[in-house]
């Protein structure tokens, strides 16, 4: 009699432990990126600095909590187009103080620490704070990351994909919204499992990741050896032919040439700050330089073209990885 | 003669092994004997079966390179010797006439503005920006200035360059993000990774017409180290020669700027260095300039790919490293031989 009450009892805590969690208690007091985070209650009005987070908070459900979004890199993704047409884009790129803290935000979310950091783009931290505004700096760009060396920062450690996660869990406890984070960070990781699964006889494959350049023939940007490309190849088998802690480190055509990486990665994006911004030109490029076009990947037209915020700590990543790993899966590749 | 002939003789074959040094010299090793290869393949079709990654990167890459780096020092030092010597001004360089502050603003115009819709490379936007910087400071100095004195165009040129660089700035913190100023600031630093044939075909013909153009007037120019009345006492058409003169300066800098971006140092240093060795008779100092300038540039450029192994140095930071201190000695040494 007592023992199928106490397997329901077992099974309903395990099953809670992953599912349900327990309600967040206020004030709630949260470290974040070197600075403490006090919430008297969740917050009703949230400004986004950065689409990662504007997409994560989407995700979380908590499309009606957000007064503000900016720093936009893409269209949002279509399942979440109904309700950001109802929030007020305050800026294309980086907002001003002014239009952020005249949202009266109880909160604001960043991806990059530079739009909040010592030489804050938008204000630095402190100003935020100075108005009992919370400021949450997504940890993927915090942790282990020099912000102030390098163009776009230089990582210390690589990129560990965990600190997504601890976006996402963080993010549920500050909005009171744990079941939904917890899984969030379950589809994730099934979807991140998949993607490894697909590719695992591809071995010995190496990789470039071109971003864009600042002008067609230059040194191109491209994915240093600890960011987030560098960990999604590393994740699928993939050695990143570029060795720079730098986030998106320049390096020359030559040097890529020689290294002769299997297949190459070239982002699509919306912005058009130089042309090489644009997708077709960066192949148009690799097709008639007289050196590129003798590449390998080149060759056999393995060029693998890649939305742009797929390459940053962002919900896209996940599908940036499947789309990896299909296109990878889809060569003949000699094992 | 002899003398002179052999001097030439070693210049030209400097020249040729700085180039050869450049080619054979790269951000990844290639062996040198692969490298004369391709030479020979593309030369005198030898018909050397080669990896067409390495014949591509000797022969599009690096020897372009070198060739550029070649005309851009040698252009750069000859306009050096100009404006030096029709100026009387030991610090005139290439830049003073508000060229490269003319040019990041054209640049910056057709990158963050969109001016051109495409059409326009930033390379042909910071040509016509050095132009117009250029004209707008001829004619502040033809506004303001006494017939013949030079002073006038020094200052105008400082006033161009501030306005100039005063409007840059106002572009780039209105409309650009910090990353989109830090793409172009790194193309204006001076960078010679995007250069092909088509910028050989542009600049090395600009500094041999520059050069041409000066060793024309080397009398005049030899003239005018004595000042404006002495060279108009001695026939020549003050006004005329110098506006023809700067003008060409002017020209061959901007094709430099708009192939290159602004690498300093090389059009200050390199005539005072060429003076030093070969005295002020222009005959001698225009040609020993341009060979000066050009090896330097290469050998810089060089450097700025090997210094670091995987990482480029902008070659502007090199010719400056190298440059100031040699200027330093060479104002040492002036002082000491007085």
């Amino acid at each position: 009699m007592l023992l199928p009450r106490f397997v329901t009892l077992f099974a309903g805590l395990g099953f809670c432990s992953l599912v349900c969690a327990a309600p967040t208690e206020y004030p709630l007091t949260v470290e974040n990126c070197g600075a403490t985070l006090t919430f008297p209650h969740a917050p009703a009005r949230t400004v986004t600095i950065g689409q990662a987070g504007t997409e994560m908070l989407f995700a979380l459900g908590l499309g009606d909590k957000l007064a503000g979004t900016s720093l936009w890199f893409n269209d949002v993704l279509d399942k979440y187009k109904g309700q950001n047409d109802k929030i007020e884009r305050l800026a294309d790129n980086e907002p001003s103080f002014e239009s952020v803290i005249g949202k009266r935000p109880e909160l604001v979310a960043v991806e990059l620490e530079w739009m909040v950091g010592p030489q804050g783009a938008v204000a630095t931290r402190e100003q935020f704070h100075e108005l009992g505004i919370a400021t949450y700096l997504m940890p993927s760009d915090c942790e282990s990351k020099d912000n102030l060396v390098g163009a776009d920062g230089t990582r210390l450690a690589p990129f560990r994909v965990q600190s997504i996660y601890k976006s996402i869990t963080e993010l549920a406890r500050i909005f009171d919204v744990q079941a939904r984070g917890q899984q969030l960070n379950a589809q994730l990781k099934a979807s991140l499992a998949r993607s490894v699964a697909a590719v695992q006889d591809k071995n010995h494959t190496s990789a470039l990741v071109w971003f864009s350049s600042a002008s067609l023939d230059i040194d191109p940007y491209v994915a240093g050896h600890k960011g987030i490309p560098d960990f999604m190849l590393k994740t699928l088998g993939v050695r990143n032919v570029v060795q720079s802690d730098e986030e998106w480190p320049t390096v020359g055509w030559e040097t890529i040439a020689k290294a002769n990486p299997t297949f190459l990665v070239i982002a699509r994006m919306d912005r058009r700050r130089f042309p090489a911004d644009d997708y077709q030109k960066k192949l148009a490029f690799l097709h008639s330089d007289p050196v590129t076009r003798n590449m390998d990947a080149v060759k056999n037209n393995r060029i693998i073209i890649l939305d742009a915020m797929a390459m940053q700590a962002s919900l896209r990543m996940f599908d940036g990885l499947q789309s990896l790993a299909m296109a990878i899966n889809s060569y003949d590749l000699p094992k | 003669m002899t003398a002179a002939l052999i001097r030439t003789l070693l210049a030209l074959v400097a020249l040729l092994l700085s180039v050869v040094a450049g080619v054979a010299i790269g951000e990844t090793s290639i062996e040198p004997g692969v490298v004369l290869q391709v030479l020979a393949n593309k030369l005198w079709n030898a018909g050397y079966v080669l990896d067409p990654i390495d014949e591509g990167i000797v022969w599009n890459y690096r020897l372009t390179r070198a060739l550029v780096a070649g005309a851009c020092g040698a252009g750069l030092a000859t306009c050096g010797v100009i404006l030096q010597s029709l100026l009387r001004n030991p610090l005139a360089d290439p830049y003073l006439l508000g060229i490269s502050a003319g040019a990041s603003t054209g640049a910056v115009l057709v990158a963050l503005l969109g001016i051109g819709a495409g059409a326009i490379s930033m390379s042909v936007g910071a040509f016509a920006g050095a132009v117009a910087a250029f004209a707008v400071v001829v004619l502040l100095g033809r506004a303001s200035g006494v017939p013949g004195s030079t002073g006038q165009i020094i200052l105008a040129g400082i006033a161009g360059s501030q306005l100039f660089n005063a409007l840059t700035a106002f572009l780039i913190t209105k409309s650009a993000s910090s990353e989109q100023a830090r793409g172009i600031m790194f193309w204006l630093l001076g960078n010679l990774s995007g250069v092909r044939w088509p910028s050989v075909w542009l600049a090395v013909p600009a500094a041999m017409a520059g050069l041409a153009v000066c060793l024309w007037h080397r009398r005049a120019l030899d003239a005018f180290t004595f000042g404006t009345d002495s060279a108009a006492s001695l026939g020549i058409a003050v006004r005329r020669v110098q506006f023809l003169l700067i003008s060409c300066a002017a020209l061959v800098t901007a094709v430099m700027v708009s192939i290159v971006g602004s690498i300093g140092f090389v059009g200050l240093v390199i005539p005072h260095a060429a003076r030093l060795l070969l005295g002020t008779g222009h005959t001698r100092l225009l040609p020993a300039s341009a060979l000066g300038g050009a090896v330097f540039l290469i050998a810089a450029d060089v450097l700025s790919r090997t210094l670091i192994k995987g990482q480029v140095i902008p070659v502007g930071v090199i010719t400056a490293l190298v440059g100031a201190p040699v200027f330093a000695l060479i104002l040492i040494g002036r002082r000491n031989a007085r």
